[in-house]
């Protein structure tokens, strides 16, 4: 029947032309809502081979470490995030036999407890959140009363807070949020960020270097005292009982005019953002009052 | 050909027309469906009906959306950051948190999972422990799969459940109901009697301590205020977290109806345990505006995975 074979002919190019203009019409969309939502976002679509700006090449980095991360959450609308905020390590070396941190970055705390068999005292608790620093008896010392004690040192807390934020993870979070002012350059082919810190490390200027596998692999300060530091990372990788992808350092070393003061070898560490809480005692904040 | 075969042909000729015309209808759907923020807002500005006794309405069908980028905002909320669409803080403490795009980089299901996992986890609003208590709350969240109760099928409990689903109201009772979803907020469907005819509390060393407490309510203005005592100690305070309680354990919920919204909101106060209360972040949910829908049944909680766990991951 040519009349009906004609009509079938007929239909199925109909059909064939409407899934090409749909098609095309869904793609358009798609490209359309892409760059509607980057906008809303305002923030480029990291672009690693280009290393184009500093938050690129520090989007890179936090990638890397396995920062920003995407929940399977919200239909795929749920942007990447820095997932990061508290981590747990416990490392040895020289000249410390133990050196155990807990850390937050929001608020920013930080609990270092280390044994230095030659030091004096050979065991310390030094804690620091925000502007506050003490030194603790026990783990929480003061926070109860007739359970340890937390005395002031109020004079550490640039230093102490310093260690928070040149670890890898602190370096991306303080240079993202540093905005325009991070700026990138390259030095003997590795990719290297600059940046000013802010608050009350705001004298403070950060370089960070990092190698072709977008790994930090050296931080420097400049700073006034003892905020000049230079530290280097090294053997990155998932070091948690519970895997979360979060690479850790398995070596730092920490220098001083160009002389090793530091060499920790990292035996665990809890990426999972663990339970870490670094209230202030009472007497500290009312040390830092008067 | 045989006229089946011919009208099979046209069928699928017609079909194959009408598809493109389907795929476009489901596009405009999905890209009319408003954002959250947008739904929260629109509902919030309608007007909140009141009782005949002069109290807002909170009775019906809330979480009416229903769809889990609400649920997970809500979920996350409690732990301390709120994900939107486009943007993101820690509303705790209003750092912002450095965002990026969706990448188009393929995923598995493992990499989402630990995603999901560290989010969770990254709020800031978190219950301030006694120092004592800092190495048991790391270690009971480390080994959730064998130490949380709700994952072997025990109830979630106040305040651990949230928001009720439905919700019934007297003048002198609130009926709270909580169907089971799958271990994320209760594994169990369960319900609350809420007297609120000013009843006081049973003296606790009267009190058979149980998982959901005896709760009271009474009204604060326009706030619903459900004072509950009376706790076991066997229900952690989030899905996330390992925090656990003790039978001294106070909690204060707070019901706030704006318009088409309820807002939730409790505080835990536990001195045994904890240095200071515990006030969690906000939950917000919307009424179902369907007069007519009803709660599904739940699936029964039948734990079944643990005998194949070969890793502490864990939610």
């Amino acid at each position: 029947m040519p009349t009906k074979a004609r009509i079938i002919q007929m239909l199925l190019v109909t059909a064939v032309a409407a899934l090409a203009l749909r098609t095309a019409d869904t793609w358009g969309n798609e490209v359309k809502e892409t760059a509607v939502r980057t906008s809303a976002i305002a923030t480029p679509e990291p672009k690693p081979a280009d290393v184009p700006d500093a938050r690129a090449a520090l989007a890179a980095a936090a990638d890397a470490l396995g920062m920003l991360r995407t929940a399977g959450l919200g239909g795929g609308r749920t942007p990447r995030l820095d997932v990061i905020n508290t981590m747990e390590f416990w490392a040895s070396g020289t000249p410390f036999a133990d050196y155990h941190v807990v850390l937050a970055y929001n608020p920013p705390g930080m609990r270092v407890e280390l044994t230095n068999p030659n030091g004096n005292p050979q065991h310390a608790i030094e804690v620091v959140n925000g502007k506050y620093a003490w030194n603790e008896s026990e783990v929480g010392g003061g926070l109860i009363s007739g359970k340890g004690t937390a005395t002031p040192d109020m004079a550490t807390a640039d230093v102490r807070l310093l260690r928070l934020w040149i670890l890898p993870y602190g370096v991306i979070k303080a240079g993202l949020a540093a905005g325009d002012r991070a700026k990138v350059s390259t030095e003997n082919g590795a990719t290297v960020v600059t940046f000013p810190l802010t608050g009350q490390l705001a004298a403070v200027t950060v370089k960070a270097t990092i190698d072709d596998k977008n790994f930090i692999t050296k931080v420097e300060t400049q700073g006034p005292g003892n905020l000049s530091t230079e530290t280097e990372y090294s053997d990155y990788a998932d070091r948690g009982e519970i895997p979360t992808d979060v690479q850790f350092p398995g070596h730092i070393v920490r220098k001083q005019g160009g002389k090793t003061v530091v060499d920790l070898t990292v035996k665990k560490a809890d990426g999972n953002n663990p339970y870490v809480i670094i209230p202030v005692p009472d007497n500290v904040m009312n040390a830092s009052a008067k | 050909m045989s006229h089946f075969g011919r009208s099979r042909i046209f069928t699928a000729a017609a079909a194959l027309c009408l598809l493109p015309m389907a795929a476009v209808a489901q596009q405009q759907e999905r890209k009319q469906m408003p954002l959250p923020q947008d739904q929260l807002k629109q509902a919030k500005s309608l007007p909140t009906p009141k009782t005949a006794d002069g109290h807002p309405d909170l009775s019906g069908l809330w979480n009416g959306l229903g769809d889990p980028l609400v649920g997970s905002r809500n979920q996350l909320s409690n732990a301390g950051i709120e994900v939107a669409a486009d943007s993101t803080e820690d509303i705790y403490t209003n750092t912002d948190i450095a965002t990026f795009p969706p990448d188009s980089k393929r995923r598995n299901s493992s990499d989402g999972e630990r995603a999901n996992t560290l989010l969770r986890r990254m709020g800031s609003n978190k219950p301030i422990y006694k120092p004592e208590y800092w190495a048991r709350v790391q270690n009971f969240d480390a080994n959730s799969n064998e130490d949380d109760p709700a994952y072997h099928c025990m109830a979630a409990g106040v305040p651990r459940i949230g928001v009720a689903s439905q919700i019934g109201q007297s003048p002198t009772r609130l009926i709270l109901i909580y169907p089971g979803q799958g271990g994320l907020l209760a594994t169990q469907t369960t319900y609350r009697v809420v007297p609120t005819d000013g009843r006081k509390h049973t003296p606790l060393d009267d009190l058979d301590p149980t998982w959901n407490g005896e709760a009271i309510g009474h009204w604060e203005g326009d706030t619903m205020v459900i004072d509950t005592i009376g706790f076991n100690s066997s229900t952690f305070l989030d899905q996330v977290g390992g925090y656990f309680h003790s039978e001294n354990m106070h909690v204060v919920e707070r019901l706030h109806r704006d318009g088409n919204t309820l807002t939730w909101q409790a505080t835990i106060d536990d001195p045994d345990v904890l240095l200071k209360p515990w006030t969690t972040n906000k939950r917000v949910v919307l009424l179902n505006p369907d007069p007519g829908a009803v709660l599904p049944e739940s699936m029964p909680c039948s734990e079944r995975d643990f005998a194949h766990a070969v890793t502490k991951e864990h939610h």
